[in-house]
């Protein structure tokens, strides 16, 4: 549904995206995983077509934005900014954006109300963007972005500094949408994020795309081994293997119980091996 | 066309909603009229004296010393004027309460006070100031007993007056010579007794600043000239009333309101031009780019906002000066100025928000350049009251031709010929502010593309 091809962008001598290709399917979460500085805000914004490649193309079932300014109305975008007008309330943001999108009367006050009720912010409609607490207005920004029905919906670092219930009602709403059919695009540096939402992700960092594939792709070929732990008279012991499961029968069988677990690799440890830095470490994007 | 009207409409709704830039665009610009209103009304406190414009078309001495006597008089303030052109309009636009002319030939007709005729003035008034008239010819009486009793202590000027007199009487066929020789026994007696008054005054005075104080107390005291002369009045004043123009300034308002629109279009400028940096900041450009809409309507819907809030602001601004009573004298020509000077300072604004990368720059740039072009088009001080160099100045400022628009709408009556030069400067700021201000936003790493 989305295509990627050679998409690079330079601001001046730099670049902050190099030559990234890639396929999303219909339906499909996508995450762009890296930290930041990795460029996946640049690449968002070169996707709904606000920011100019400097090579590359981008296509939505084919098509490009620029060619078809109508796909526009299939494509809803959360940026990482709070994007609402904070003395507009909250139904008003949603009318005026839907009502760009060409929504008129019932339909776009049903929308609204849909897109208030999916963000759990209905009964705070008519109260202003700005009395809003982070997490409230995150979602609201959530709810701009869904408020005209997209079947593509970019949301750059949704969950970016709200609270753990603000998070989890974003997730649940992402995996809600999901189940609809929507295909996302979801960039984050939380790794725990993309692997409970994303169907694949790609691993970025400084422009370049170094991984992609589903999360147990990403494991098995970039996260190296897993550990066994257990306990002994001598105290904790640690077994690096391929084959967890293997090593635990072969443990069991020995007769060890004490303190066993597996500590498999996680993408962290896929960006710490294909990097050589932890997830956290990047600059400023 | 709907999402311009979309975002034009939610650009005047935040407007409204935010509480600072609704007083600077709405409130402040009102006070500011009612204030210089009020003060140029004279309502600024003490009553001042009565400004008169002074024309001396003589220039003999004793026009002369009339004329600085007059700046001189208590209760006078005398601004003296080249021509009776510039004298009558200073009376026109209000800012003197009449005009005294001191007419060629004054120097002569001093000397003819005993042979009839006496001194001739002329004066110009607004007859919408006829209380301050009268007043102002009894002071000319009053200065003309003044400069009568002068002669009486001074002999050359005596005898310059008997001179003339007994020329005239000489000349006269309607006298006996019988008539002529009690007419001349009696400029001889005067000329005696002028000579006795001088040689007492010269003695007892040191010099002439003390003996001009003499004279001041002499005037004070026959200050009434129907007291001192018993109807006879030494100075013949022709009144003309002037044809004034029906739209000039009616009241004070009428100047002081077009000093709210200055800072009334101010307000504007600054709110949306700040305003649509702050989109930028903000990411709400980000979603407006992303909506099936255009870049031009985006910039038009912002840009629609502005001129709407301008016309807005004048439109009550000149609802509440009608109800000062003031008058709009031309009410086609103060929509066109008003719709002028409405698209003028759009494109002002979309300049503003163009060239400015951030709101700091935004609100630098309009404090620190608006303010002063504000203040030098009209803000505070009335174009007419500038001197000539200022007003040459002031014409880089876009304030000044909104000014001048506004003033001709409602007094200035100079006709859809004189709307000409600042309609077109006012349209020609716009579409070039717009443009500069749109290609500066398209181009601008800092929209990301966006526009």
């Amino acid at each position: 549904m989305i295509r990627l091809e050679g998409l690079t962008k330079k601001f001046g001598e730099r670049e902050a995206v190099r030559s990234l290709s890639l396929e999303i399917a219909r339906g499909e979460v996508f995450g762009l995983l890296g930290p930041n500085g990795a460029g996946k805000t640049t690449t968002i914004l070169m996707v709904i077509g606000t920011l100019v490649p400097t090579s590359g193309d981008v296509h939505i079932d084919g098509k490009s934005l620029g060619d078809d300014p109508s796909l526009r109305r299939r494509v809803g975008v959360a940026p990482q900014a709070l994007a609402l007008y904070e003395d507009l309330t909250a139904r008003e943001n949603l009318a005026f954006f839907g009502g760009l999108y060409g929504l008129r009367g019932r339909e776009l006050n049903a929308a609204v109300d849909g897109a208030l009720e999916m963000v759990g912010l209905r009964d705070r409609a008519g109260d202003r963007a700005k009395t809003f607490s982070g997490g409230m207005q995150r979602r609201l920004n959530l709810a701009a972005a869904l408020v005209h029905g997209p079947d593509v919906l970019l949301l750059d670092e949704p969950t970016a500094g709200v609270d753990p219930q603000s998070r989890n009602s974003i997730i649940e709403l992402v995996r809600s949408l999901k189940g609809r059919g929507t295909t996302i695009v979801y960039t984050t540096h939380y790794m725990e994020e993309a692997q409970k939402l994303c169907d694949r992700v790609g691993v970025m960092d400084r422009g370049s795309m170094l991984a992609m594939g589903t999360i147990d792709e990403l494991l098995r070929d970039h996260g190296g081994d897993s550990v066994v732990v257990y306990h002994d008279a001598e105290g904790e012991r640690k077994v690096v293997t391929r084959d967890p499961a293997a090593e635990v029968a072969r443990l069991i069988e020995r007769g060890v119980r004490s303190g066993l677990r597996i500590d498999r690799p996680d993408l962290e440890s896929v960006f710490l091996n294909l990097t050589g830095r932890a997830l956290r470490d990047g600059g400023a994007e | 066309m709907n999402a311009v009207i979309r975002i034009a409409m939610k650009d005047l709704r935040l407007l409204v909603r935010d509480k600072a830039d609704a007083f600077f665009t709405f409130v402040f610009p009102l006070l500011i009229a009612l204030f210089f209103g009020y003060v140029f009304g004279g309502g600024g406190g003490e009553k001042s004296a009565m400004p008169v414009a002074v024309v001396n078309e003589d220039g003999g001495a004793s026009s002369k010393w009339f004329v600085e006597q007059l700046s001189k008089a208590g209760g006078i303030e005398a601004k003296p004027a080249e021509t009776r052109e510039a004298g009558e309009r200073l009376v026109r636009r209000g800012e003197a309460a009449a005009c005294v002319i001191v007419p060629q030939g004054f120097e002569d007709s001093t000397k003819k006070v005993f042979s009839g005729g006496g001194m001739r003035l002329e004066a110009i008034v607004d007859p919408k100031r006829s209380a301050e008239a009268g007043l102002l010819e009894g002071r000319l009486n009053e200065l003309g007993f003044r400069l009568l009793s002068r002669a009486f202590t001074d002999s050359s000027m005596m005898n310059s007056f008997l001179d003339s007199a007994r020329q005239d009487v000489a000349k006269s066929a309607g006298l006996s010579p019988l008539q002529k020789g009690v007419f001349g026994t009696f400029f001889d007696s005067v000329s005696s007794l002028t000579k006795e008054v001088t040689s007492r005054s010269t003695v007892g005075d040191t010099n002439d600043g003390e003996t001009r104080g003499g004279e001041s107390k002499e005037g004070a005291a026959g200050g009434s000239a129907g007291d001192t002369g018993g109807g006879f009045r030494p100075v013949t004043v022709t009144m003309h009333e002037l044809q004034m123009n029906p739209h000039s300034p009616n009241n004070s308002f009428a100047v002081s309101f077009p000093q709210g629109v200055v800072w009334g279009l101010m307000g504007c400028v600054m709110a949306f031009g700040v305003s649509l940096v702050q989109e930028r900041r903000r990411g709400t450009l980000l979603r407006l780019c992303v909506a099936p809409i255009t870049k031009d309507q985006i910039l038009l819907g912002k840009a629609a906002a502005c001129f709407a809030s301008c016309v807005i602001v004048q439109v009550i601004l000149l609802v509440v000066a009608r109800l000062m009573g003031v008058k709009i004298g031309h009410p086609a020509i103060m929509a066109a100025a008003v719709l002028a000077s409405s698209v003028g300072f759009t494109g002002v604004m979309m300049l503003l928000a163009g060239l400015s990368k951030s709101e700091g720059a935004a609100q630098g740039f309009g404090r620190a350049l608006l303010l002063v072009l504000a203040l030098i088009g009209g803000g505070s001080i009335p174009l007419f009251f500038m001197p000539k160099l200022m007003q040459q100045i002031s014409s880089v400022s876009p304030f000044k031709w909104a000014t001048i628009a506004i003033e001709n709408g409602l007094w200035r009556a100079d006709g859809w010929d004189a709307m000409l030069l600042p309609g077109g400067v006012l349209l020609s700021i716009g579409v070039i502010g717009f443009w500069v201000g749109r290609s500066a936003m398209v181009r601008s790493r800092h929209s990301y593309d966006y526009l």
